[in-house]
């Protein structure tokens, strides 16, 4: 079998004296969709930023398609094949909803650091953010400027942008933060429908998302995994059911 | 027009490239500029639209940093001055015989040699925008322009470095003697900066900055570094830069410190900032107003730098998009075809204001004329009236008129504001 | 040996006011985020006001009153233009605060003219305190650093033993934390600016006398006080007093000792060429320590920023 798409091996972070991520194992298949629940606290952000390049590693492992990924830049990260959505929405708000698409392709696409080349002329560019756009069911708003978009449909460009390059491993974090009922069904379509085929890994409080998409569920609690499994069985185990409704009880009050 | 007809016309142009439509406003800037010089022909006239080009284009040069990459410098003006003493030095080894080059190639190598400074000193400067890119910005312009004093054999100490332009090898028998000569070379180097400086910004390293520049830390998780982003873009103002400098050379024929320092900085942001940093044309705006309004005011006024400085702290602090973003927020009535219902509030609200403004500066000439003049000489020219300084009777006239003014307009604002809510309103009352 | 002790009086004094400057500069940065580019500008108010208020009733009534109104004036800029500004980001505050320092130079010079005034120091301490090595030293010199003295330990205390000074050291270290404090938050930034400000006018009065009052003497020591802030570290109090004290030696120690480049070259084993007009690096043979001194803040800054980012005391990345 070959080496999972992401993998991390006794992950670890500390904030001063504050150990965040306490040792997490985790290894996450290819084309497998795998949610990380826990209560406020429990260093879900923190883990996502570690994989992704955000902050640096205390110590530990992080492969990416079994390589290390140890202190690659973001940028580097998300040339390997890695790309994520931000918790708070993180788009380009003065360019048009079509030019923020349109910039997730040009490293995708091989224009680098190109200025003898002219974005307008190149049809695969041009054609594939259109694609995009109509798939994230913005072709209507293509022209406005991207911070003049409802909160649902910045969270849908956002999604739009992480998944523009064809990365096979997206991550999501809490993509349906904030969100009415409805809107919530639509962006699940959303990710059901875009991450078809690749890894997807996603942060989620909305429990009915969660069950909904995912194939693996792990719980991760102070800064540990305290069980992994199929969302049946996650929700079945005693330990995770003390534990994290516990914490989470707590973490309310 | 329908969203739905907006798309198709928009995707149209973004496959199709190069319209009709596209290149209509460069080919009225080349006829223009070619037959200004027979409407304006005599030396002074042309000095100022020299002087207009080579703004233009040292603030467009500006602006792919300030309005393309989020990028504020206090030392830009550095670039510009290397590319123009270095293009000094080289019409001086034309006269010695040391090269041969025609006169209208030397703002390609005061561009390189801009470009060369800008690739040093970016290597550590674009390492952050913002705040910190901005004081870097200013130590490193300080510092050159400092060392200008005491390096004497590059910068010419405190009297500069000049030269003559009229040693390089002649083209079609040009020599460059004559002033409109240089005109037309300038003019000429205005079109193909600008024009490469816009197509700079189609390019995918040109987008990303405007990416970088709106979220630096998202253009990371597309697969751009942004220091690299915001490199190659400082790079490229320096280049541009250093060939507003060299047609800066080719005009003046002398380069001196203030070439470099800080005023000369600040005042590319003023007119960038004035012409509006957020489209492409505003620079271009900028530069030509500005010029025109310090050439007639210095004529006019010792307090010129005065009303400027108001002009633009009134600017960042009410009207962030420039004069550009006045023009472009008037799009939405215009389509709407409701433009002229705004006519009759802005003459309310804007003529009294602005002959209101006209008698505070007024009132600011009188008092600044008691002061300086002098003594026993108490009349002096305004407005196109000999007026009397000491007399209470002018005092009062200025002083009525500005109350009365601005009180008119204060009084007129919420009628203009209603007008300008109307006009940006459909009357369908859907969404355009 | 007493050449040393007086430039090492001298350069505290030059250090001291720089650091009354970026203070200020320092704590409103840190706590806003806004680069003050005008900082320097109300410095020179507070020498203007206080001149004209010591040419009617004398030097030590301005010592007080001025750096009160300059105070007043900043706040009033950060209530009616920098929070007006202050939606549109962090760059166009910056290119406000820079608008501002234009103006307010254009304004000193319609008020007071192009010309330096007559600001004197007061004559109750224009006498000799004691000599070193036949060199005197003016009584106003050590006024001018128990002055700035007084203010740093001041600042100190308020800093450590207030409530307001707790909320403050708390931004300099986390400033997001600010944002959470609540309401009284654009009434502390109001505040951090007054006072910011009127330190930099109390500079202005105290250095006025010395350095000389004109319109540009904003300029001449604004962007030296950017300097020191980004030698110091961002958002560091320790860095900038640091940073001050050094830059004021630096300074002081390059203006009086004059070596010439020339001697260092030769001990470096170099040969003076025989005319010295042929070759491009003529300079190197005719440039003396005293010339090169003013560029030396910059040339520190630029080895700064390229060898250590995060400046002498600076926790973020500058």
């Amino acid at each position: 079998m070959s080496a999972p798409a992401l993998e991390l091996r006794e992950l670890r972070k500390s904030f001063g004296k504050t150990e965040i991520i306490r040792g997490v194992n985790l290894a996450i298949g290819r084309s497998e969709r795998h949610a990380i629940i826990g209560p406020n606290g429990a260093g879900k952000s923190t883990l996502f930023n570690l994989i992704t390049g955000r902050f640096p590693r205390s110590s530990g492992e992080i492969l990416l398609h079994g390589q290390d990924i140890e202190g690659l830049a973001p940028y580097e990260i998300n040339r390997r094949g890695l790309s994520r959505s931000f918790q708070i929405t993180n788009i380009f708000p003065k360019m048009t909803v079509f030019e923020n698409l349109r910039c997730a392709l040009l490293w995708p696409q091989g224009h680098r650091y190109s200025f003898w080349s002219l974005v307008s002329k190149d049809r695969a560019l041009n054609e594939g953010a259109e694609r995009i756009l109509e798939q994230i069911n913005l072709t209507e708003r293509r022209n406005l400027p991207a911070g003049v978009l409802s909160y649902a449909e910045q969270r849908a460009l956002e999604i739009g942008i992480t998944i523009a390059g064809g990365a096979d491993v997206i991550m999501l974090d809490e993509p349906t933060a904030g969100m009415s009922h409805s809107e919530t069904e639509y962006i699940v379509g959303l990710i059901r429908d875009v991450t078809k085929g690749k890894t997807l890994v996603m942060v989620e409080h909305d429990m009915s998302v969660v069950f909904g998409l995912a194939d693996r569920i792990s719980v991760l609690v102070y800064g540990e995994i305290i069980a992994t499994g199929a969302p049946e069985e996650v929700r079945a185990s005693p330990k995770v059911q003390e534990a994290y409704l516990g914490a989470a009880m707590a973490a309310e009050h | 027009m329908s969203a739905v007809d907006q798309n198709r016309a928009a995707s149209r142009a973004a496959a199709g490239g190069l319209s009709l439509a596209a290149l209509a406003p460069w080919i009225a800037a080349i006829v223009a500029l070619a037959l200004l010089p027979l409407v304006f022909s005599d030396n002074s006239a042309i000095t100022i639209m020299n002087q207009m080009a080579i703004t233009i284009v040292f603030a467009l040069a500006y602006n792919m940093l300030l309005g393309q990459g989020g990028m504020l410098s206090f030392g830009h003006a550095v670039y510009m001055g290397l590319g123009g003493f270095f293009s000094v030095h080289l019409m001086n080894w034309m006269e010695d015989d040391l090269v041969a080059l025609p006169l209208p190639l030397l703002p390609i190598f005061g561009g390189l040699f801009g470009l060369l400074f800008a690739m040093l000193i970016g290597s550590f400067s674009t390492r952050k925008a913002g705040t910190v890119f901005a004081m870097i910005s200013l130590g490193v312009g300080e510092l050159i322009a400092a060392c200008s004093i005491i390096v004497v054999a590059f910068f010419g100490g405190e009297e500069g470095v000049s030269g003559d332009r009229t040693y390089g090898v002649p083209v079609f028998g040009i020599e460059f003697i004559r002033h409109v000569e240089v005109y037309y070379l300038t003019a000429f180097w205005l079109i193909v900066a600008a024009a490469l400086m816009y197509l700079f910004s189609r390019t995918p390293v040109g987008r990303m900055a405007n990416a970088v520049r709106d979220n630096p830390e998202r253009a990371e998780f597309v697969g751009y570094s942004a220091r690299w982003v915001r490199y190659v873009s400082f790079c490229a103002s320096g280049f541009f830069a250093g060939i507003a400098g060299a047609l800066f050379a080719v005009n003046y024929e002398i380069l001196t410190e203030e070439n470099l320092n800080l005023a000369t900085s600040g005042t590319i942001l003023l007119v960038t900032f004035l012409g509006g940093v957020g489209f492409f044309y505003g620079p271009v705006i900028g530069a030509v107003v500005f010029t025109l309004l310090a050439t007639v005011l210095k004529l006019q006024t010792e307090l010129w730098q005065l009303y400027v400085g108001a002009l633009f702290v009134a600017t960042v602090m009410f009207f962030p998009g420039g004069l550009a973003g006045l023009i472009a927020i008037h799009a939405t009535p215009w389509r709407l075809g409701k433009l002229g219902g705004l006519a009759v509030p802005y003459l309310k609200t804007l003529l009294p204001g602005v002959i209101g403004l006209l008698a505070l500066c007024a009132a600011a000439e009188l008092a600044f004329h008691n002061r300086e003049a002098p003594a026993g000489e108490s009349t002096m020219g305004l407005f196109w009236m000999e007026v009397d300084t000491h007399s209470p009777l002018t005092w009062a006239v200025v002083a009525v008129v500005a109350v009365g003014g601005l009180w008119l307009a204060n009084r007129g604002a919420p009628a203009l504001k209603a007008a300008w809510d109307e006009a940006t309103t459909p009357s369908d009352g859907g969404r355009s | 040996m007493s050449l040393i002790l007086l430039n090492l009086i001298d350069g505290l004094v030059t250090g001291l006011l720089l650091f009354m400057l970026s203070s200020g500069l320092t704590l409103i940065f840190s706590m806003m985020g806004v680069l003050n580019f005008a900082h320097a500008s109300f410095y020179m108010l507070g020498a203007y006001f206080a001149y004209q208020i010591s040419a009617a009733i004398g030097f030590w009534p301005g010592l007080i009153v001025a750096p009160l109104i300059v105070g007043v004036l900043g706040a009033l800029v950060e209530r009616y233009g920098l929070r007006r500004v202050h939606k549109y980001g962090h760059v166009p505050e910056l290119i406000f605060t820079f608008g501002l320092a234009l103006l307010i130079e254009e304004i000193v010079k319609f008020f007071w003219g192009t010309a330096q005034v007559p600001f004197l120091k007061p004559e109750s301490l224009a006498f000799p305190l004691f000599h070193i090595a036949g060199n005197a030293v003016e009584a106003y010199k050590i006024f001018m650093i128990f002055i700035s003295m007084a203010i740093f330990i001041g600042l100190l205390l308020i800093l450590t033993r207030t409530r307001v000074g707790l909320i403050i050291q708390a931004a300099l270290s986390h400033p997001q934390t600010v944002e959470t404090l609540g309401h009284n938050v654009p009434l502390i930034f109001m505040g951090v600016f007054g006072v910011g400000t009127a330190l930099a006018g109390l500079a202005g009065v105290i250095a006025g006398p010395v350095l000389g009052t004109f319109p540009g003497m904003a300029i001449v020591l604004g962007s030296i006080v950017f300097v020191t802030i980004v030698v110091g570290g961002l958002g560091s109090l320790w860095g900038a007093l640091a940073a001050s004290l050094l830059i004021g030696w630096i300074t002081t120690f390059a203006a009086s000792y004059n070596v010439g480049l020339a001697d260092i070259l030769t001990a470096l084993g170099f040969e003076r060429p025989e005319d010295l007009s042929e070759t491009i690096f003529r300079d190197a043979w005719t440039l003396t320590l005293p010339q090169i001194g003013p560029i030396l803040p910059y040339l520190l800054m630029v080895l700064i920023l390229v060898f250590r980012p995060y400046g002498l005391f600076g926790k973020r990345e500058v």
